[in-house]
């Protein structure tokens, strides 16, 4: 009855790439007979044990499969058949039973409050849409539900802004992922945010391969790419001095940028919070009450808040949010990809950013990956894309690794040897394989934007402006919205340092000192920097998010040196009992309690320096 | 305006090598500043409360901040003063010589000029990722040095039930001083056929609190999102690779990881030093000078030492070296070094020093006693003998220039040779050109040789 192969499920072309049986929507007597050919197409595949049936517009799958890839197959299949979306209720070996888990311990700080809109998720997708609307005289909550922004996909990602080339003409994504390359530099320049534009280059393994320029450059147009370029063999050559022999030219797409994803995040929610957002941490949106159509109040494990209108851009759990306000159109698959991040050494490797994707892989769902740089200059390597159950499963597996030696042999300066670390995240992925921007059909004060896969970083300014819009638009039918006086579109950066010349450094450490004590010796993070990012607006409390902004903890020691230091950073800062702070929020502790001997006192206490075995101060 | 100060010879790290270095360059007549990052002295040695340190240097067992009181009472007594809390943050060598650091404290940024240069900035422990530990990354993993820090100086506990993955010297002592704290210590996992710990601690640390130790064996994944909920272990075969059928899944909280240490050598790096991908550390001669003129390493930044006495001992040495240097000034004949290569032979993983300055073995004013420090490359249990031997290519033979036996070799085990200068004339006589030098061979020795 399985009649797809494992691994060919996993890396053939999407079926919603391939021709859809049907492209406009549905209507009303075609449903019936739609879901009759879909039936009959599952059944010769997964036989008796998967059924479809027409629910509110969208196709609804229930039923077992032998696996996961099997499950999502299915989803795929029945994606091509023009419905509003595909709901996967399909049970599957492997998948757990997830649910929303409040981190740590209940409060009532939100019961009662009233906002006019409400974004649930603090990723990249849900912080662009707080700061777009911090525009509008609204008030404004994100809620998230960890004890950080960008505690997610948005920090499991390759930080690249792609040029728009490799989606699907004609989607979302490839309107989105145009716009949003145009609006990330500007963006970032107001944000105080770092954005480099190396350019990509495809590379032709083939001389065949070579010879589908001009329908690439067709590709490139329909998709609005700013910017494409055929390089010779030589060329690539000449400009990557390292790139391997065995290429036959590139498509050169000059348009392709990175930047930090979670720094990125992180400035968003900022600059929202500077023009008067409030952002809740550790705050989940657990359940919604309706009144007529409408959501009047969100449940969360801080109280009850009431909202005017409610912003789905819950990434991984974004179809569990539309179930709560009864809007379950859609399900998501979990396509995991892993990375590998290489020294600071690469940095001078190569120029571009390299990629050979397979002949097939230009249609495929993912763009194969490659050799992305980071914003910081080291190649990041990957990522892979495999589909596999689990919304927040981060852990790596060897063979994942093993997937990305391959890209290596592009650049001949690397080695697998020169890896400090690899990671991997969770890409929330509808069966359309397509983002999900839109007001909700049956709920009058939701809008999604759901379904946010790569190139989702890469989208999410134009994202923002398209819902924002849409919220202004909802919120216009229960008051009069008005742009905010003294919107603030920048954000000042915090001080680093290390980037700054002698002169500047000194000045800086003479207004103040803690500047001037380097805490994390690998990336040269001072305590100043480390004390900005625990006070911000959007306070950084546990070990990972003081990491995501300040990089203490992320050079070759891994926080060997730094974390005891930085442990006592946050406890000095928040009151905390030192064993008390976290890696990632509650049930994250880094210590149980305090030693028989008991806890010591902090060596950042003026008393306790120059003391003992030191004494030559 | 940025602070500026010059002096004779800049020693960073004030650990028990930076110390002994500031200490006998300050004897031998030499303006000195150390800058240390931390804010006390002393190094890993202020984390470090079991005994075990001095025996060789004071004839009596001490603790680590025992040791480094005494090097800082040495240090004050002459008169020596750290910059604390302070950090370099860039290197440079001068045009006309000497070398200028860029560094920050709490008072401003400021630069040091100087004639010579030591690094004494010891070693960092390898991570999990480096010895690719599966899993996502939930709280409870650390380093057997974080975890040791944590414990002796935060006076903090990271868990309750422990594995430990590595048997490093220092996994080994955290084993017995988290059992002590009260912990439970599951065992230890080894993926090589031999514990990497000096058979002392396997025995006291381990074998004394009946804590498993598991050769052959790793830890391959990690499990749980938020705190560490369990490891998988599994055997190894040859190549170290896993095992399939032999995985088990333990629970416990926290995994403490004693997997190696890697000398610190980013700043000689910086300065164009070039290293012994053996060690890791820079290529130094007798006198612990790198083959950049000038500059000096010693301790842990060298190559891993398994004994403090052995770190101060090198810290000794690079520090009258570097004050010698620093007072002969530019353009000084005693400056003039005749560098001729030392190698690990067969059955040697390492030595140290790498190279020999002849002419500083040649000239009776300067020649000393040199300290040769090596590892053997295999365990050799029934016996061992190692021989300096002239000429530079494996197994080539030459002259014995000097030979040692040994009841048994283990790599862990570090050996010192204590060679009078006249033992190892090498090399052409003439001037300026390198020799054919000179190679440790290490044998072992069979049962029924003996
Ligand atoms: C390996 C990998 C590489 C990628 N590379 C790129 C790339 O190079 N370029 C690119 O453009 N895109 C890339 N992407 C995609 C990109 O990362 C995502 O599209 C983007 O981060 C999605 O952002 P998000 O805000 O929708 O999701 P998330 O960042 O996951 O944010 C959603 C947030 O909602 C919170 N939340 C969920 N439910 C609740 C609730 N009930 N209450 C409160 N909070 C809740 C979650 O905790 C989470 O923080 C990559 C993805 C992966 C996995
Ligand atoms: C985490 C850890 C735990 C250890 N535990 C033990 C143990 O239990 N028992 C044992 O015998 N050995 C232990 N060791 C080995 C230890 O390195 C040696 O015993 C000994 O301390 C080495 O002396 P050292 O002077 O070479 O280096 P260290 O003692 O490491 O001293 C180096 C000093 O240099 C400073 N420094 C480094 N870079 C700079 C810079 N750029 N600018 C300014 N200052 C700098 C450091 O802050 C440090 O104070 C441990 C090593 C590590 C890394």
């Amino acid at each position: 009855m399985l009649v797809i192969p494992r691994k060919q499920a996993v890396e053939s072309p999407s079926s919603s790439d391939e021709e859809p049986i049907r492209s406009e929507a549905v209507s009303r007597p075609d449903a019936s007979r739609l879901v009759g050919r879909l039936g009959a197409s599952l059944r010769s595949r997964f036989g008796d044990s998967v059924e479809a049936s027409v629910d509110r517009g969208s196709i609804r799958l229930e039923g077992e499969a032998p696996s996961y890839d099997d499950k999502v197959s299915a989803g795929w299949l029945a994606a091509r058949y023009g419905f509003k979306g595909v709901v996967n209720d399909i049970r599957a070996p492997g998948e757990a039973d997830e649910r929303l888990e409040p981190r740590g311990a209940a409060d009532s700080s939100l019961d009662g409050s009233y906002y006019d809109v409400a974004i649930v998720g603090g990723g990249v997708i849900g912080a662009a849409i707080a700061r777009e609307l911090t525009r509008w005289d609204l008030s404004i909550l994100l809620l998230e539900k960890e004890s950080d922004v960008a505690a997610h996909t948005s920090s499991r990602n390759d930080g690249m802004i792609h040029d728009g080339f490799a989606a699907k003409p004609g989607s979302k994504k490839a309107a989105y992922n145009v716009r949003g390359n145009r609006l990330w530099e500007p963006l970032c320049r107001e944000l105080g945010l770092d954005f480099k534009r190396p350019g990509s280059l495809v590379l032709f393994r083939t001389a065949a391969a070579a010879a589908l320029y001009p329908a690439m450059a067709a590709r490139a147009r329909r998709n609005g790419v700013d910017g494409w370029e055929f390089w010779s063999r030589a060329r690539v050559a000449a400009e990557e001095p390292n790139v391997t022999a065995d290429q036959r030219g590139a498509f050169f797409l000059p348009s392709a940028g990175v930047l930090s994803p979670y720094r990125a995040t992180v400035a968003l929610a900022e600059n929202a919070a500077m023009n008067g957002a409030r952002v809740a941490l550790g705050a989940c949106v657990l359940g919604m009450e309706l009144d007529g159509g409408s959501i009047t109040a969100l449940r969360t494990n801080k109280g009850s808040v009431r909202a005017g209108v409610v912003v789905n851009a819950a990434g991984n759990w974004a179809d569990v949010v539309a179930g709560m306000a009864g809007d379950r159109f859609f399900s998501l698959h979990q396509r995991r990809g892993t990375d590998m991040i290489l020294d600071a050494e690469t940095a001078s490797a190569q120029r571009h950013i390299l990629g050979m994707p397979r002949l097939l892989q230009l249609h495929s769902k993912t763009k194969g990956g490659g050799l992305v740089l980071t914003v910081e200059g080291n190649v990041l390597v990957g990522p892979t894309a495999t589909e596999s159950p689990g919304r927040e499963d981060y852990a790596t597996k060897p063979e994942e690794l093993d997937r990305l030696t391959r890209h290596l042999r592009l650049n001949t300066a690397l080695s697998m040897a020169q890896g400090i670390t690899y990671f991997s995240g969770v890409r929330p992925c509808t069966y359309e394989e397509d983002f999900i921007v839109e007001r909700s059909e049956r709920v009058t004060n939701l809008v999604h934007a759901a379904g946010i896969q790569s190139p989702g970083l890469a989208s999410a300014p134009a994202i923002a402006q398209d819902v924002a819009a849409m919220v202004v638009e909802a919120a216009g039918r229960f008051r009069r919205v008005a742009p905010r006086a003294g919107w603030r579109a920048g954000r000042a950066a915090p001080p680093e340092p290390r980037r700054l010349g002698i002169e500047a450094r000194d000045a800086l450490i003479a207004g103040n000192p803690a500047y001037g004590r380097v805490v994390c010796r690998c990336e040269e993070v001072s305590e100043g920097e480390i004390v900005d990012a625990i006070r911000s607006i959007v306070p950084a409390t546990d070990l990972d998010a003081i990491k995501r902004r300040t990089r203490a903890g992320m050079g070759r020691c891994h926080g060997g040196f730094c974390t005891p230091r930085v442990m006592e950073l946050v406890a000095r800062e928040t009151g905390l009992p030192a064993w008390a702070v976290t890696k990632k929020g509650p049930g994250s502790e880094l210590c149980v309690g305090p030693t028989k001997a008991g806890p010591r006192r902090s060596r950042g206490d003026a008393a306790a320096r120059g003391d003992a075995s030191g004494g030559a101060s | 305006m940025i602070r500026r100060l010059e002096t004779d010879v800049v020693v960073l790290g004030a650990g028990p090598a930076g110390l002994a270095a500031a200490c006998s360059a300050m004897e031998a007549g030499a303006r000195v500043v150390v800058v240390e990052r931390e804010e006390r002295t002393g190094g890993i040695l202020k984390q470090c409360i079991h005994d075990g340190f001095g025996l060789l240097r004071y004839g009596r067992q001490l603790s680590g901040p025992e040791y480094a009181l005494r090097d800082a009472d040495r240090f004050g007594s002459l008169g020596g003063r750290a910059m604390l809390e302070a950090f370099v943050t860039s290197a440079s060598r001068l045009e006309a010589g000497g070398f200028e650091l860029a560094c920050v404290d709490r008072g401003g940024a400021f630069l040091l000029r100087s004639a010579a240069l030591v690094l004494a900035t010891g070693c960092r422990e390898r991570t999990d990722r480096q010895v690719f530990v599966h899993g996502d990354r939930p709280a409870g993993v650390f380093t057997a040095g974080l975890a040791q820090y944590m414990i002796n100086v935060q006076g903090l506990l990271p868990g309750r039930r422990a594995v430990i993955l590595g048997s490093g010297d220092i996994g080994l002592i955290m084993a017995r001083r988290m059992t002590l704290e009260g912990m439970e210590v599951i065992g230890a996992y080894e993926a090589k056929p031999e514990p990497s710990g000096l058979s002392r601690n396997l025995r006291q640390c381990l074998d004394d609190y009946g804590i498993p130790l598991a050769l052959s064996s790793t830890v391959t994944a990690v499990h749980g999102g938020r705190r560490v909920e369990g490891v998988t272990t599994a055997r190894v075969d040859g190549a170290m690779r896993p095992i399939p059928g032999t995985e088990r899944d333990l629970s416990c909280d926290t995994l403490v990881l004693s997997v190696g240490l890697i000398p610190e050598n980013e700043l000689a790096k910086s300065l164009g030093v070039p290293l012994d991908p053996r060690t890791r550390g820079p290529r130094v001669d007798q006198n612990m000078h790198t083959l950049v003129d000038g500059v000096f390493a010693c301790g842990n930044a060298v190559h891993v030492n398994d004994l403090a006495d052995y770190v101060s001992e090198s810290g000794e040495r690079a520090g009258s070296s570097a004050a010698a240097y620093a007072l002969a000034g530019p353009g000084s004949p005693s400056r003039v070094r005749r560098l001729s290569p030392l190698s690990a032979g067969p059955g040697c993983l390492y030595v140290v020093p790498q190279l020999l300055d002849l002419a500083a073995l040649a000239d009776v004013a300067r020649a000393d006693d040199v300290c040769l420090y090596f590892r053997s490359s295999s365990t050799m249990a029934s016996g061992a003998v190692a021989r300096l031997a002239a000429g530079d290519a494996p197994g080539a033979g030459g002259a014995t220039l000097l030979e040692r036996r040994y009841r048994a070799l283990r790599p862990p085990e570090m050996e010192r040779i204590k060679a009078p200068a006249g033992s190892l004339a090498v090399g052409p006589a003439r001037p300026a050109e390198p020799g054919p030098g000179a190679s440790l061979i290490v044998e072992p020795i069979e049962p029924e040789d003996r």
